[in-house]
């Protein structure tokens, strides 16, 4: 449509260009530039050129934390996205029972993190936590979930599978609801049975459902830094320092601006490519469910 | 046969998602010399509100609250407000430009908080704005994806509704506002409680933009409620937790659909 | 909203909206006479802290302190850098020792005595006189306020029925540990002897026993050179070989808690951590509490730790002569004291520590003595900015890294020194 006056779009856009500007895109150029500068925020900043890139390449930071940001996300992904399926094809029925389950499961996503790692926290304490005394009722030896290197980060992980699992259940079940029953009854007169039907009628149809939600989670996943700060700070070592954590420790506890700049633009051009596997994976997706 | 496993099967469920918030409520019912004694016994001797007496009494939970919900709702309102006039722009004006604004916008989907909090924040602090409302909601006054849903919405709208609101003689704001806000009111539903919910549970932006008390948001002090040196005490901690949850919860269970709904908008 | 409404009228409502907005909270600051305090500790030094700020506003009406908790030292640190970035400090807060260089090279904070009324009855060791209060031409810029030394705690119980003595040197410590460690018929240890938070404080006690330096006083990170090696050994072969030692999970304070919950369930047999934990842990312990010096290797060595008021620069005018009034008055021989008593801190006046003495108070609390006696061995930090950052930066993690992960030590602490060198 032609706007009433030619100014109108601009000015109606103008707010929102006014925010995302200032908080968006300016920042980023700032981070930029913050990236070539030593700085700790109280004296001023000194120009370095890419020694903080050096840096974080050359102490090997910079490769250990996408080494465990990946780890951390990639079981996050695949657990919760397994989980969220099987949940919507056991939970996708009538009743009162299965709504209150359905709800129960999706209501950790609605919780704030902070809540949820507390509570964890507490569950998984190694002496008096509810996990570690079960494990003992039924005479197994309870690891030290949060404090040992090797196993907290796995930790952190199915705490946050625990969190997020109702959202890829929540998609599936959408994607579930589409599937016109005639093709079930279709599949289900050639004789085919419940797996066979699974395989070759719901999964095709629920594909760019999984897809969406396995790069939506993975770029979330990405992004983790509640469960973090709450739950290890990081530690024990540097065995949870996931990828914003490292950021957020090198501004506020090293107050190394510079350092953290440089990290944040290695973060971003990590987003931006795992973006591009979004894209891709839709585009993969889509035509996958056509030929359904 | 058949149905004794899916009962199984929905108890475990049930017991996974269920039991973790019941051990919460639990622990917060208990008092400290009991859970020292015994900590994963499940049952309290007595109900005893203790813990919630502390918490309110330690931290103005009222304020805190307040201040939350002032937040996340101003938030959400912020980005209704805007959104409306920049998706009715990007979907049904034509303009010079209009591709690269649109794909501007997008690109915003990009860049997380965590991406551009350290300039935001150098920026806010010298003009006085850390540690304010202003520095919690305005960076959030747009949101890319809000935009985004509500210029797909409004594309769905026929051109000669908005042609004929026009040769009525009302204004561009009048359409905008007036006629096609009520029209996405289910969009803008989802959009609301979605930044809501999102915003009330927000730590990382409140926690690096904020260090005072005034501003300061209930998931910050709840955190801060596990105090360090002597001894957590877990059962205020639980309790903290459970006034934290709580009016998530208590809204989840009033507008479920609307909120599934909100989710399973970001599909496609 | 009239029908009619212009688009200049919604942007001018939506501008003032915004301008709305970003003042609602910009009339901070506090009303006349009022000043915020920020202190960082939980549990039972909290509510001593608080009950002294609410008798200072209750003495007098000229001034109002108001106390916000920040979280732990650390935390609260990195909230106060944010806020002095950001212009918004407190009147008056108080940080680490090791950070005050730092801070006040960078310009950030206050002198806060130059009438000498706040520190000139500070007890030498505790406000490390001669270096930062009262060393050189620079003004003074902080006050002790809560300082400690670190010291043994036993399980007097425990120790009674073993018949075991708390140790005097680093071999007796290990058999000490030894006794006292307790292993199911499957090998696995269900009390450990002895257990201390991997942590800076506690490692810089050991490299001083064993005869090092860990920082010189021209701000070289020396690391204690092979008594630095030596501390780090001697940690590792009591957890992975004697496995008598229990490295308390988490970082930072979660670890030094985790100390104290093990300590107070019964099990571990003797815990090293900070003073300042006395009273607590004498209520919480259901059994008698023994406190002990710590050992030596080939000489007695303890630092001290604990923090500094200081005023930042970057807080607001009208505030400070209540943070200063404040100040002065918990430096007071009166206050000083109630700190002390009530939380196992040390007691920062020396006529407040003289009237203890008189009043026969360490007769009857003889746990309290000790990290006073411990006061000759220890030693004070250099004015070095850069100590903070090696402190945190360079040693702090790596330490975590050689015990719980079990790297080599020398190759750790090299690296530490690399590290500790970068501008």
């Amino acid at each position: 449509m032609k706007p009433k006056r030619p100014l109108d779009p601009y000015l109606f856009l103008a707010p929102t260009a006014l925010v995302l500007g200032l908080f968006f895109f300016w920042p980023l150029a700032l981070v930029f530039k913050n990236s070539l500068y030593r700085w700790d925020m109280l004296t001023p900043p000194e120009w370095v050129g890419a020694a903080n890139y050096g840096q974080i390449l050359a102490s090997g930071e910079l490769w250990g934390t996408i080494g465990r940001t990946l780890s951390y996300s990639v079981v996050v992904v695949v657990l919760s996205l397994g989980l969220g399926l099987g949940l919507a094809l056991a939970l996708d029925r009538p009743g009162k029972l299965y709504a209150f389950v359905r709800g129960a499961v999706f209501s950790a996503y609605v919780v704030s993190w902070v809540a949820v790692a507390l509570l964890w926290m507490w569950i998984l304490d190694a002496d008096g936590g509810l996990l570690s005394t079960l494990c003992r009722a039924v005479g197994i030896t309870p690891k030290n979930w949060l404090g040992d290197p090797a196993v907290a980060l796995y930790t952190l992980a199915a705490v946050s599978v625990w969190k997020i699992t109702g959202y890829s259940m929540v998609i599936f079940l959408a994607g579930l609801q589409d599937i016109p029953r005639s093709l079930h009854e279709a599949a289900a007169l050639d004789g085919a049975g419940p797996f066979s039907r699974f395989l070759h009628v719901t999964w095709p149809m629920l594909r760019p459902s999984a897809s969406f939600v396995g790069t939506t989670s993975l770029i979330l996943s990405f992004q983790a830094f509640d469960v973090v700060r709450v739950m290890t700070q990081g530690g024990p070592v540097k065995s949870t320092t996931v990828f914003v954590y490292a950021i957020y420790e090198h501004v506020f506890v090293n107050l190394r601006v510079g350092r953290a700049s440089a990290m944040t633009v290695a973060f971003f051009v990590l987003l931006l490519g795992l973006t591009a596997l979004q894209l891709l994976s839709w585009r993969l997706g889509k035509p996958g469910a056509r030929r359904a | 046969m058949k149905l004794r496993f899916s009962g199984i099967l929905l108890g475990v469920v049930a017991l996974l998602w269920v039991g973790p918030y019941a051990w919460m409520v639990l622990t917060s019912l208990r008092t400290l010399p009991e859970i020292v004694a015994a900590p994963a016994w499940p049952i309290p001797k007595s109900i005893q509100f203790d813990a919630y007496r502390e918490v309110l009494t330690a931290i103005p939970v009222g304020r805190y609250f307040l201040n939350t919900t002032a937040m996340a709702v101003a938030i959400a309102l912020l980005q209704i407000l805007l959104a409306l006039p920049a998706g009715y722009a990007l979907a049904k004006l034509h303009f010079v430009g209009k591709k690269v604004a649109f794909a501007l916008v997008l690109a915003c989907l990009l860049i997380p908080a965590q991406v551009t909090f350290v300039p935001v924040f150098s920026m806010l602090g010298p003009i006085g704005l850390v540690n304010t409302f202003a520095a919690l909601v305005l960076p959030f006054g747009v949101s890319a994806l809000g935009t985004f849903l509500v210029r797909q919405a409004l594309l769905s709208v026929p051109d000669e509704m908005i042609e004929a609101a026009r040769l009525d003689g009302a204004s561009e704001l009048r359409i905008v506002y007036g006629l096609l806000a009520p029209m996405l009111r289910p969009t803008l539903a989802s959009l609301f409680l979605f930044s809501f919910v999102f915003h009330y549970n927000d730590y990382f932006w409140p926690l690096v933009m904020t260090t005072d008390d005034d501003v300061r948001t209930l998931p910050l002090a709840v955190a801060l409620l596990r105090e360090q040196g002597t001894g957590v005490r877990w059962h205020i901690v639980m309790a903290g937790n459970v006034i934290l949850s709580l009016p998530v919860l208590a809204l989840f269970a009033a507008v479920q659909k609307q909120i599934l709904r909100a989710v399973t908008a970001r599909v496609g | 909203m009239s029908v009619r409404l212009g688009r200049r009228d919604a942007l001018i409502t939506l501008a003032s909206s915004f301008a709305a907005l970003a003042g609602a909270g910009c009339a901070r600051g506090g009303k006349d006479g009022e000043a915020s305090l920020w202190f960082a500790y939980g549990g039972t030094n909290r509510e001593v802290l608080l009950s002294l700020v609410n008798r200072f506003n209750a003495e007098q009406s000229t001034y109002r302190i108001k106390a916000i908790y920040q979280g732990d030292y650390f935390e609260a640190l990195a909230k106060l850098r944010t806020a002095i970035a950001a212009r918004a400090a407190p009147a008056l807060t108080h940080v680490v020792g090791e950070v005050v260089p730092y801070l006040a090279q960078a310009g950030t904070l206050l002198p806060i005595d130059e009438t000498n009324h706040v520190t000139g009855d500070v007890v030498p060791a505790l406000g490390q006189t001669g270096c930062f209060v009262r060393g050189s031409e620079r003004p003074i810029v902080c006050a002790p306020f809560n300082r400690s030394t670190p010291i043994a705690y036993y399980n007097r119980a425990l120790f009674d029925e073993l018949g075991l003595r708390p140790p005097t040197t680093w071999s007796e410590l290990e058999s000490v540990a030894r006794a006292a460690t307790l292993r199911s018929s499957d090998g696995t240890v269900t009390r450990h002897g002895f257990a201390c938070p991997i942590d800076w404080w506690f490692w810089v006690a050991l490299v001083g026993q064993a005869g090092g330096t860990v920082v010189e006083d021209d701000g070289t990170p020396s690391l204690g050179g092979e008594a630095g090696v030596r501390a780090l050994e001697f940690w590792q072969r009591l957890v992975h070989e004697e496995r008598t030692m229990k490295p308390p999970p988490g970082r930072d304070y979660n670890a030094w808690q985790a100390t104290n919950n093990d300590f107070l369930a019964g099990r571990v047999a003797m815990i090293w951590t900070s003073t300042a934990f006395l009273k607590y842990l004498e209520t919480n312990a259901k059994f008698p509490v023994g406190a002990a010096p710590l050992p030596a290797d080939v000489r007695r060595s303890v630092p001290t730790g604990g923090t500094m008021f200081v005023i930042p620069a970057a807080s607001s005018e009208p505030e400070r002569p209540a943070a200063r009034a404040f100040l002065q008055w918990m430096m007071q021989p009166r206050q000083a004291n109630e700190w002390a008593t009530r939380t196992g801190y040390l007691p920062v006046s020396q006529k407040g520590l003289a009237e203890l003495e008189a009043s026969g108070y360490y007769r009857e609390h003889p746990n309290d003595r000790v990290a006073l006696d411990q006061l000759k061995d220890a030693f004070a930090w250099p004015w070095a900015p850069s100590l903070f950052r090696i402190q945190r930066e360079a040693v702090q993690p790596r330490l975590e890294e050689a015990v719980l992960a079990r790297r080599d030590a020398r190759a750790t602490l090299d690296e530490a020194r690399r590290a500790a060198g970068e501008p």
